[in-house]
């Protein structure tokens, strides 16, 4: 009894879409608007996100030691900076290491290559890149490196800021944002408004039909079904819109922002892909709530039954 | 059958629609309910189908207090009564096939049901050679029969007519109330609100005569007297 109920109600839904057809495929554009701009904001905080996350990874603590420190001495040294909790790794580049490093970036120089030539030995000390667990630590451990000991054996210090980097992304991001934000709540409320109107119009389109169903006995939740079933439907078909709407526009996207990561494996696709049931079914079920919502009310308003 | 006890309905603080009635109708019987325009007949009708509620008084309708029905059960009553108007409520864009089955979708009935149930119905009102006809292709005594067809889908203990025949012509007039007769002898309990004079002389049944809200008359072998 029920599942036929259901069905004819399904039924009734897809013939009242039908018969206000422009009206439907207004409602439908609006929330696919709503969706897209939604989405938008979903892309672009994953985008700073991600540049935000590529640029911490390249600050490091470069230590430059002096040429004449022994291994143990730099062991010692190195063991003791990993135990600080701020630490998250210390790497070791030998003086070897960075002689050759040196050596293969001016190998074109024939002014250095005859000064290191005419050098015994390696002039290079070794050195210790340290990386911090958060950002905010490298202050600290900036200031444990003033310690007077290790100066003597530190020659160089180096570390690069790019907090100015950082900042600038986050700005432009919650700008961007707050305006994208902006738009998909208007949008929202546009939304909320066409269904609701919707909703209102298809019941004067149906009135007749209504009164006859009351007449001879459909229940309240019959007569209401088709209703909101038509607005989740309207959802729906918005959703499947947008997919097709926003993958390409993604892959799009990712063509420009790709040579930004350089290296970096990032890939805007592939986070929806990932994401995929939580972005999609979150937006699917939000636009079902919204939409069941303003169209009970209407029908609260409008359907006197 | 039917039970109206003490009831009272005002539309406005000074329109009476209806004023103290109580009158009692068997399981059967075939009453007609006359009275001047605005004397409250179609009042009694929404009454029983419970598109309002009286505001004193009790009604019941086959053993089942209707005075304070939940809204989550009138549709259960509505499938119990039956119900035909003067301006047929059919739906223009279904056929008269449709328009029947209509009744059946709404309550969720298997299509297989529909299938069987709606020609027998449609065999009674005999209009099984005009199945697929739209009202606007129907004379209105025929449209009438579908409506009468869809009321009795759900085969009710009651049928109401309000003003039946309002909209026909003598011959269609006959019709209707043959149908109803027939109808009625099937066991079906009909009340029909009617302003047709010769009509009424000539069924020699219950008459219940109206006016101005006020019970003016209630006579076994009635007479139209107004
Ligand atoms: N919804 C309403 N609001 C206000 N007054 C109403 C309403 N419905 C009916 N009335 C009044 O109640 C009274 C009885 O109306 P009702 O429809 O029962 O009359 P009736 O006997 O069916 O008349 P008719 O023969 O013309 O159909 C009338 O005075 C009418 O104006
Ligand atoms: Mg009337």
């Amino acid at each position: 009894m029920f599942l036929h109920a259901l069905s004819r109600g399904i039924i009734f839904a897809l013939q009242s879409f039908w018969r206000n057809v422009w009206l439907s495929i207004a409602t439908i554009f609006v929330i696919f608007l709503t969706l897209v701009s939604v989405n938008f904001l979903i892309a672009v905080n994953v985008i700073a996100d991600s540049a935000i996350n590529v640029v911490k990874e390249r600050i490091d603590v470069s230590i430059y030691l002096k040429p004449d420190i022994q291994e143990s001495k730099i062991a010692e040294l190195k063991t003791r900076l990993e135990s600080d909790s701020q630490v998250k790794n210390v790497v070791y580049r030998s003086p070897a290491d960075n002689l050759a490093d040196f050596k293969a970036k001016h190998v074109n120089d024939e002014k250095i290559k005859e000064t290191l030539d005419s050098l015994n030995g390696n002039p290079m000390g070794a050195t210790l890149i340290i990386k911090a667990k958060n950002l905010k630590d490298y202050p600290v451990i900036l200031r444990t490196l003033e310690d007077p000991i290790l100066n003597e054996i530190i020659e160089e210090k180096n570390y690069d800021d790019n907090q100015l980097v950082i900042d600038r992304i986050n700005l432009i991001a919650s700008n961007i944002k707050r305006v994208i934000l902006a738009i998909s709540i208007i949008f929202i409320i546009i939304s909320i408004l066409i269904v609701f109107n919707t909703v209102r119009i298809a019941i004067f389109t149906h009135q007749n039909e209504i009164a006859i169903m009351k007449l001879v006995g459909a229940s309240n939740w019959f007569i209401r079904f088709p209703f909101v079933f038509e607005s989740i439907l309207a959802g729906l078909f918005a959703c499947i819109l947008a997919m097709f709407f926003i993958y390409p526009l993604l892959s799009f996207t990712q063509g420009y922002i790709g040579g930004f990561f350089g290296g970096a494996d990032f890939n805007i696709i592939s986070y929806f892909n990932a994401n995929f049931f939580l972005i999609w079914g979150a937006q699917l079920l939000g636009i079902i709530v919204i939409n069941a919502i303003s169209s009970s009310i209407a029908l609260s308003k409008y359907l006197k039954v | 059958m039917i039970h109206l006890e003490k009831v009272s309905k005002n539309f406005q603080p000074n329109v009476n629609a209806l004023s103290d009635i109580t009158l009692h109708i068997d399981a059967g019987e075939f009453v007609s309910i006359v009275g001047q325009s605005g004397s409250g007949k179609t009042t009694i009708v929404r009454l029983l189908i419970s598109e309002i509620q009286p505001d004193a008084g009790e009604v019941e309708v086959g053993g089942w207090n209707i005075t304070k029905i939940k809204k989550v059960q009138v549709p259960l009553l509505r499938r119990q009564i039956g119900v035909v108007f003067q301006d047929f409520k059919l739906l223009p864009k279904k056929t008269v096939f449709e328009n029947v089955a209509f009744a059946l979708q709404v309550s969720g009935a298997p299509r297989a049901r529909i299938q069987q149930v709606v020609p027998q119905v449609l065999n009674i009102v005999d209009l099984s050679d005009k199945l697929h006809r739209y009202p606007q292709e129907l004379s209105g005594g025929e449209r009438q029969r579908v409506a009468i067809a869809r009321a009795l889908i759900h085969r009710p203990k009651v049928l109401l007519a309000d003003e039946p025949t309002g909209n026909l012509d003598a011959l269609n007039t006959k019709d209707i109330i043959e149908l109803l007769l027939k109808i009625n002898e099937f066991g079906t309990t009909v009340v029909m609100v009617t302003h047709n004079k010769e009509i009424v002389n000539s069924l020699k049944r219950r008459v219940i005569t109206l006016d101005r809200g006020l019970m003016a008359g209630d006579q076994r072998v009635g007479k139209y007297v107004i």
